[in-house]
């Protein structure tokens, strides 16, 4: 019984608290709707700039996403269980038919989405962010950070990059992970390159020169000022290591150098390019037609909107001029 | 800012080459597993002889891996420069063996399509900038940049699909056709240049747009110099403007283009092969991966790194050659 109050006491107090994280919570909330609504908006008026085919890539895109999230609820088989006979034709069972182990290939082609989705992303943001980052720390700081910085990236880009994936990928088991490693340690030089030389040219701007010699720290310049400056550039490079970085997972793993236990559009086409006879039969009509439509569509949509993009993002780079 | 001086060039290209070596050097090495745990497993019987210590060490010490590791390394350096790049476990002869069977093949096609995808390049570029912003010229741009966006490999898929299987028009695979008598050595290169066609025009292809841009863009640039206004002013005629002088001062720039996509055609080559069943280096390799012949992965690899970083450092040299004003805005 003399407990009692201590309980009251130390529910009050844990009510309070929850008071105050649910209140914190809206309000962080209400910063983030603020910021999703925002950056939708922004979204959809850079959208709006596209031309035609930027919109289409959007679209395209937006289907594969939606493809690779709800490959599940899509598809009637598990990407490798055997469901059916070996090399049926599409039909009612199957939409676009069966492998020659008897697999679906339409879900093979939605789970592989993933795979794809997966490896551009994860390079693309690992290696566009960190070696935008890098570029621009090398670029507002100057000095020997900045030529040991040139010397590694002058390096890395004559580095021939296919040979070298191939060799990588072929001694350390070709998992995701080391794939993705790999891929980034080959193709964050660019961006990092491209970031320095507008760091360069902005530290020279007479704002940021007023803003340090107000006493403004390095890092506050460049998270305040040239970071968000920098963004749609990065955001550019980020599109093309992206569909880079795909192209080089499906040509390893149509080399045969993927992660066997996957399924991903380059596997299958291994498989399917790997099937003896695959060109004087009409297997190759339902078998190897798919992966090869849904990574060409895959890949002219990064590309419409990387374009529309760089367009946007600086004027003078428009190449149809 | 892009030409450096040469020496720092040379630099670059050498310090690449030693972080391939050393790749190459260390992967093996780092793999999981004792090589001399069990040396040999017979196939057939499923006899599985296990070294005694005293023979263990034997081994160890006749492949050199009791001496330090620099030395192990420099041990390797010095037989890479001989040529010495290990023996290929699937095909039983020396790597540098197989793969120089297999070079000239890859070589005819990367060749091929350089030489294609320039000269077209360069006359449709000089065809769409006289033709600027007319529909032909719209048209070949939004044709070509939608090409280029393909990677070669899927490009080589669909067109053996169009004009292998479905059209019949070409072979499907192969760089000969099986056990054929040729009657006269045109017969021959008929027949090779037949094989050779569709992974030529596919690797073309992908290079083309870059080439046609560039063409087109400097064309365009240079048309508005004062020279060009000093050529018409003397009554020459629009063809030999184009010709002699605007072409002429456009070609520099994708001279080097031309050099650096030697590296993404090589690139492009080993997968284009494996396409069209083509029997150059691209197609070792792959069989080298599916047998896992690790010593003749890793002898493709720097042949091909080897070729593309002299390519390269070639293109640099030459451009300093046919453009002085690159050297002399350095030294400045």
């Amino acid at each position: 019984m003399s407990c009692e109050p201590v309980l009251r006491k130390r529910d009050a107090a844990i009510w309070a608290s929850i008071k105050a994280s649910i209140n914190l919570a809206a309000k962080e909330a209400a910063k983030y709707a603020y910021f999703i609504a925002d950056s939708t908006k922004k979204a959809e008026d850079l959208i709006g700039r596209f031309t035609d085919a930027g919109k289409m890539g959007v679209a395209g895109l937006i289907i594969i996403i939606l493809m690779a999230v709800f490959a599940p609820f899509i598809t009637f088989y598990g990407p490798s269980a055997i469901s059916g006979d070996s090399l049926e034709p599409p039909g009612r069972d199957h939409i676009l038919g069966t492998d020659e182990l008897g697999m679906d290939i339409w879900s093979q082609i939605c789970y592989g989405a993933r795979m794809s989705l997966v490896i551009g992303l994860a390079v693309a943001l690992i290696a566009g962010l960190g070696g935008g980052i890098l570029g621009l720390m090398a670029g507002y700081l100057g000095g020997n950070w900045d030529k040991a910085l040139l010397r590694t990236i002058d390096i890395i880009m004559a580095l021939p990059n296919f040979p070298l994936l191939i060799v990588i990928a072929a001694f350390l088991n070709p998992s995701i992970i080391n794939v993705i490693l790999v891929l980034v340690f080959l193709s964050w030089a660019k961006p990092a390159r491209v970031v320095r030389s507008q760091a360069l040219s902005m530290k020279k701007q007479n704002y940021i020169i007023s803003a340090r010699l107000q006493g403004a720290s390095p890092a506050y310049i460049i998270k305040r000022h040239i970071l968000p400056e920098a963004l749609p550039v990065i955001f550019v490079s980020i599109l093309n290591i992206s569909s880079h970085a795909i192209v080089a997972e499906s040509g390893l793993a149509f080399l045969g150098l993927g992660d066997p236990t996957s399924k991903s559009w380059g596997m299958m086409l291994h498989y399917a390019t790997s099937f003896k006879s695959i060109y004087f039969t009409p297997y190759w009509q339902w078998w190897l037609m798919p992966p090869l439509i849904a990574l060409v569509a895959l890949l002219l949509c990064l590309a419409f909107i990387g374009r529309d993009m760089e367009r946007l993002v600086d004027p003078r780079l428009k190449s149809g001029r | 800012m892009r030409h450096k001086d040469r020496k720092n060039m040379l630099l670059q290209y050498a310090t690449a080459l030693f972080l391939i070596l050393i790749l190459n050097f260390f992967l093996p090495r780092m793999m999981p597993g004792d090589p001399f745990l069990i040396l040999s497993a017979d196939q057939e019987n499923e006899v599985i002889s296990v070294l005694t210590e005293e023979q263990r060490q034997y081994f160890i010490g006749y492949y050199g891996l009791d001496r330090p590791v620099y030395e192990q390394f420099i041990n390797y350096i010095c037989s890479v420069a001989r040529g010495d790049l290990g023996e290929s476990i699937y095909y039983k002869v020396p790597v540098i063996e197989a793969i120089w069977t297999r070079l000239p093949w890859t070589a005819l096609i990367v060749i091929g399509a350089t030489i294609i995808s320039t000269v077209l390049g360069v006359l449709l570029g000089l065809f769409s900038a006289r033709h600027r912003e007319k529909a032909t010229d719209k048209l070949l741009i939004m044709g070509l940049i939608s090409f280029a966006e393909i990677p070669s490999f899927l490009l080589g898929l669909i067109i053996l699909l169009a004009f292998s299987v479905k059209l019949k028009i070409f072979p499907l695979a192969g760089a000969i056709t099986p056990f054929a008598h040729y009657s006269s050595i045109f017969d021959t290169v008929w027949d090779i240049g037949y094989h050779a066609i569709l992974p030529i025009f596919t690797l073309a292809l992908t290079q083309l747009t870059g080439i046609f841009l560039l063409t087109r863009n400097t064309l365009i640039t240079v048309m508005t110099k004062d020279y060009i206004r000093t050529a018409r002013a003397k009554g020459i005629g629009d063809t030999l403007v184009w010709h002699r002088h605007a072409l002429r001062n456009a070609l520099l720039p994708v001279v080097t283009r031309v050099g650096f996509q030697i590296g993404m055609l090589m690139g492009g080559a080993v997968l284009v092969e494996n396409v069209f069943s083509y029997p150059g280096v691209g197609g070792l390799l792959r069989s080298s991966v599916i047998a896992r012949d690790y010593p003749l992965i890793q002898g493709i690899m720097l042949i091909m790194a080897v070729c593309i970083l002299t390519a390269n450092y070639l293109v640099d040299i030459i451009y300093e050659r046919l453009d002085p004003r690159t050297a002399s805005f350095e030294a400045a």
